[in-house]
């Protein structure tokens, strides 16, 4: 059908100049990685033992031999030894990792491919997760000071927020990576979200600060509009710009 | 129970050394046993505000190094029995005060004297940090002028952080009071200097004396006479009104040259 034709004129065009596909294809293989560069007896006991207690996971498994902790471990000879046995396992050896440029030509003499890129990602993703869970479990810790913050101290918080009551000099800073509360005149510089927590926010009973920052955005008391000056007040990021605001 | 009280400030030249002169013969005339150290390793000021310059033969540095005893290094004044001055060293730096060496010497003055008053070098170094460690209290010397007043913040930090009383487990914390000197209430009323509200409000601590800014200061440190044993005036009646309340007397705070300099100046001198 001619309408048909009209459709299809670009797949079909394609297809008729390519009669294949290529396609990006992940899949699992296996690393056999030996930690030691003898290669004996003992090495395939060994690994026997491992095969027998998961035959079916390892039945044809495509397998990449990682040679990073036997630089030795190279000459074509000992290779094929080594790939020979691992064929007669039922493994299907078809890659080297973290090879030598020895081990390389000798692999590519035996038909392994040299791999070059590749992590031991899964494990790395289950080592973050397991951070992330560790820190949520203790609970962000909140540092309250009672004292007045004088001109050149530095008060951090360096997990929670910081609570001051009392005033901040000029020449002070508060640096604090949650919130920052002053429970009285605020002089100094504060700097709240300070590992980059775009949330944070700065509050004050009245402000005077010499710097607001949050999240690393920056005011100084001159960009600061006046007339929040000696306010009760609190600063927030909107739009990635330092907003300042009077509290009722 | 005698007491260590340092006289400090971080900015130079606000009056420290006539502080400490006249805070020491103040409570000297009182009846106290008074003692004050020099603390100014390199530029020895403090025996010529006291006017016991040329009598000077052994100094602080001397007895911190064990070459002369304290007692030769004490100079007595001719004036009161019960004060005396340590000098301290003119050709020395303040690396020569160490530690364990002015902890021993105010250990041996505490045996003799009620009050040890310490000059602080201005500052906020070593021969500043040696003066104010020891320390039971302190007096903050501020002039009503913003970068005095900062700095004295600063060294307000320093004495609740770095001396002996903050850095022992459970000891009382410094007993810190602000002493405002040349004070000048047409200058302020001209809005050219802080008013005592604003210092007080900055440095949140309690307010000691307020002196007026007089020319008999200069004239009585010219002398060498510390400014409470010269003729009446209004900075000497200042002091001593600050003396009163540093020994726990209730003095009411008054404000030299309200209207007429001239004029309260000379009724302050009558009731001195």
């Amino acid at each position: 059908m001619p309408s048909n034709d009209t459709k299809d004129r670009g797949a079909r065009a394609a297809a008729d100049i390519r009669p294949f596909q290529i396609r990006g294809r992940f899949f699992t293989a296996v690393s056999l990685r030996p930690e030691s560069e003898q290669q004996d007896e003992s090495f395939f006991e060994a690994l026997d033992d491992q095969l027998r207690q998961t035959p079916q996971f390892f039945a044809n498994a495509p397998l990449i031999l990682d040679l990073e902790q036997v630089p030795g471990l190279n000459g074509t000879e000992v290779l094929r030894r080594m790939v020979e046995t691992l064929k007669q396992r039922n493994l299907a050896p078809f890659g080297v990792q973290n090879a030598s440029g020895e081990q390389v030509r000798a692999a590519s003499d035996l038909g392994l491919i040299n791999i070059t890129t590749g992590q031991d990602a899964p494990l790395k993703a289950e080592r973050r997760q397991k951070a992330i869970k560790a820190v949520r479990q203790t609970p962000a810790k909140t540092k309250t000071i009672t004292l007045p913050v004088r001109s050149g101290q530095t008060v951090i918080a360096d997990e929670g927020d910081l609570i001051v009551i009392g005033p901040v000099s000029s020449g002070a800073e508060l640096i604090a990576a949650g919130n920052i509360h002053v429970y009285g005149p605020l002089r100094g510089r504060a700097m709240a979200g300070a590992h980059g927590d775009e949330t944070a926010r700065v509050f004050c009973t009245r402000l005077e600060a010499e710097l607001l920052a949050i999240a690393g955005l920056y005011r100084t008391s001159e960009s600061l509009a006046p007339e929040y000056g000696l306010q009760n007040v609190q600063a927030f990021l909107k739009n990635e710009r330092l907003c300042v605001e009077t509290l009722g | 129970m005698s007491k260590i009280i340092v006289v400090t400030s971080g900015k130079g030249g606000v009056g420290k050394t006539t502080t400490s002169a006249a805070i020491s013969a103040g409570l000297a005339k009182r009846g106290h046993k008074t003692v004050v150290i020099d603390f100014d390793v390199g530029l020895r000021n403090l025996d010529m505000i006291m006017g016991c310059e040329r009598r000077v033969v052994f100094d602080f540095i001397n007895v911190i190094q064990g070459d002369a005893k304290l007692k030769q290094a004490l100079i007595r004044d001719k004036r009161l029995d019960n004060l005396a001055v340590l000098p301290t060293s003119q050709t020395r730096d303040k690396d020569a005060l160490t530690q364990e060496g002015v902890e021993a010497v105010l250990n041996e003055l505490k045996e003799e004297f009620d009050y040890i008053i310490c000059d602080s070098p201005a500052g906020i170094e070593r021969g500043a940090l040696m003066a104010m460690y020891y320390a039971d209290e302190a007096i903050v010397v501020t002039n009503p002028e913003v970068s005095s007043v900062r700095d004295s913040d600063r060294v307000l930090g320093l004495l609740q952080s770095k001396t002996h009383r903050a850095e022992e487990e459970g000891a009382e914390p410094i007993k810190a009071q602000v002493l405002i000197t040349r004070h000048d209430q047409a200058r302020i009323d001209k809005g050219e200097m802080m008013t005592v509200e604003d210092v007080l409000e900055i440095l949140a601590v309690p307010l000691l004396g307020i002196i007026p800014e007089s020319p008999a200061v200069l004239r009585a440190s010219n002398m060498g006479v510390p400014v409470v044993l010269d003729d009446p005036s209004a900075a000497a009646s200042a002091y001593e009104d600050a003396v009163a309340r540093l020994v726990g007397e209730q003095v009411e705070m008054k404000i030299g040259g309200e209207r007429r300099p001239g004029l309260i100046s000379r009724l302050f001198g009558l009731t001195a």
